[in-house]
């Protein structure tokens, strides 16, 4: 589903080269939920970058759903992100004076589907994710919780196969952090491949992880 | 060399053109030796990445060399002013041996960055950048010539000498001239108008059957042809005077500026009209160039036409 091959990603600020990876290779499989573990600045968000193709490799292939990614140009790479995966940022990215469901649909309008797709689809997730009830206010006065499952919803629009989620809990206390938790299991029951960088011990133990991918400067270690 | 705000502003451009253009010429060869799409290395993606640098500048070239080329003609007739004989464009580019040649350059490169534009569009539609080779190594071959459109332009402005007398157009353009016009003042007018619509309409044909290679060729005949037969038979009409055949004159005010729609229309014509060849070759997508060429083409023929049979209406007898 996702294989990065031998990446090495070198960033240059202020005239200076700094290894963001260096030389990783791992493959995840169709359905997993890999955590990717490691202290800010070990490379996990570069790696989430690259997987989405926001970003190119310095060298290296990545490969997801069969497609060379870091191979595409911008226009290819758009459309490729748009139809496969879903990010879930760590401020959520939200627009903040829009309503919940403006929000949502907002993947959706490069593509100008009609609007009773639009609507059924808007429906369908704010149901999954239970912000249903919430759907025309306006997101600036949401808790810090459901601003993240609004989030969460908005990634899963256009029923990507993949879910990538940066940080997800950062912002978030305990007890939103384990519902938070509880909506990756039943997105991982619906068959998605995800993706998780965090540094939460609260990943660390879950059962139903299937890979956990320590990170230190850009390295994979044991 | 002679300077005016326009001469001015067409320098300082030439200049600003020639600097990005080397620049993009030694991307481009670095991209033509070295491009390797299936390799991983940091040098091809570094290639990608300047190649879409490279495409982007070459692309605002080219669109500030569309309205620099009429800027050109409307200096080159505004200069008509000072020069001693000259009564419109066409005195100007005779005062000099840089002005004939430059100007047919100008419009070759037009042409050509054109067709560069057209494989850099069908180049972005596929993923695996399969004609980026292609287009650089094709900008490697124009650039020669635009680095000598930009020489020979700069080469006029200072060649120019006001206190010269040059020739008027009435003497340009007219079977005395001694140069190869005259040639075209020495046959019969009608024998341009019967080519003219016949490459038109075979034109047509070659439309109507979507054939790119006879739809190509017709248009660089078709190019030819409407401007000689401007010259030799459309003109007179357009200037309600039979000896007065000047191509440049239409562009002035005193006949509304017809000369620009009328070469707008011409050159958009049988610009998408030639390039249905590339179209065909490269891209695997059904476009539209044929229509759009014959709707262009079909406006030139509509516009000049118009002209003798308005006079005829009018007068009551032909020209020529």
């Amino acid at each position: 589903m996702i294989k990065l091959n031998n990446i090495f990603k070198q960033y240059i600020s202020n005239n200076e080269k700094i290894i963001a990876l260096d030389h990783i290779s791992f493959t995840i499989a169709k359905g997993d939920l890999v955590v990717l573990k490691g202290a800010s600045g070990s490379g996990k968000s570069t790696v989430l970058s690259l997987i989405a193709s926001l970003t190119k490799p310095t060298s290296g292939d990545i490969e997801v759903k069969n497609t060379k990614i870091s191979k595409l140009s911008d226009n290819f790479a758009s459309t490729f992100r748009q139809q496969n995966i879903g990010f879930i940022f760590q401020k959520y990215n939200l627009i903040p004076n829009i309503s919940v469901k403006d929000n949502i649909i907002l993947p959706l309008i490069p593509t100008n589907p009609d609007e009773l797709f639009v609507n059924s689809r808007a429906n369908s997730v704010m149901k999954l994710f239970n912000i249903e009830h919430k759907q025309n206010i306006i997101v600036r006065n949401l808790s810090g919780g459901e601003q993240q499952r609004v989030a969460i919803a908005r990634s899963m629009i256009n029923d990507p196969d993949i879910i990538l989620a940066d940080e997800p809990t950062a912002n978030l206390d305990e007890a939103l952090s384990l519902d938070f938790i509880k909506t990756l299991k039943e997105l991982k029951d619906l068959g998605k491949t995800i993706v998780v960088a965090t540094h939460d011990p609260l990943f660390f133990e879950l059962d139903f992880v299937t890979k956990t991918i320590n990170m230190k400067n850009g390295h994979i270690v044991e | 060399m002679f300077l005016n705000p326009q001469i001015l502003s067409i320098t300082i451009l030439d200049i600003i053109f020639l600097i990005f253009g080397t620049v993009v010429f030694f991307l481009s060869l670095q991209i033509y030796f070295k491009w390797d799409f299936n390799s991983s290395s940091p040098l091809q993606y570094k290639l990608e990445k300047q190649s879409f640098l490279n495409a982007v500048i070459i692309k605002y070239i080219f669109y500030l060399k569309l309205p620099l080329f009429l800027f050109f003609i409307f200096t080159l007739d505004s200069l008509s002013d000072v020069i001693t004989g000259a009564m419109c464009a066409a005195g100007v580019i005779d005062a000099t041996s840089y002005g004939m040649p430059l100007f047919i350059l100008k419009i070759a490169n037009i042409y050509l960055f054109g067709f560069w534009l057209l494989i850099h569009h069908i180049d972005m539609r596929y993923p695996n950048l399969e004609f980026t080779k292609l287009k650089f190594g094709y900008f490697l071959v124009i650039f020669v010539l635009f680095v000598l459109e930009i020489y020979m332009e700069l080469a006029l402005f200072n060649s120019i000498d006001i206190s010269k007398m040059v020739s008027c157009c009435g003497t340009l353009y007219s079977a005395s001239a001694t140069s190869a016009i005259s040639s075209i003042f020495n046959i019969d007018s009608h024998i341009f108008v019967y080519i003219f619509y016949g490459s038109y309409f075979i034109n047509l044909l070659f439309y109507k059957i979507k054939n790119a290679y006879g739809f190509t060729l017709g248009n660089i005949v078709f190019l030819i042809i409407s401007i000689v037969s401007l010259i030799r038979f459309f003109s007179p009409y357009i200037y309600e005077l039979p000896t007065h055949h000047c191509p440049f004159c239409i562009l002035q005010g005193d006949y509304y500026y017809i000369g620009y729609i009328l070469y707008i229309t011409l050159f958009a014509g049988t610009f998408y009209g030639m390039v249905t060849l590339i179209s065909k070759s490269l891209d695997k997508q059904n476009t539209n160039y044929f229509k759009i060429s014959i709707i262009f083409s079909s406006l030139y023929v509509l516009i000049v036409t118009t002209y003798p049979i308005i006079y005829y209406i009018k007068n009551g007898v032909w020209l020529n």
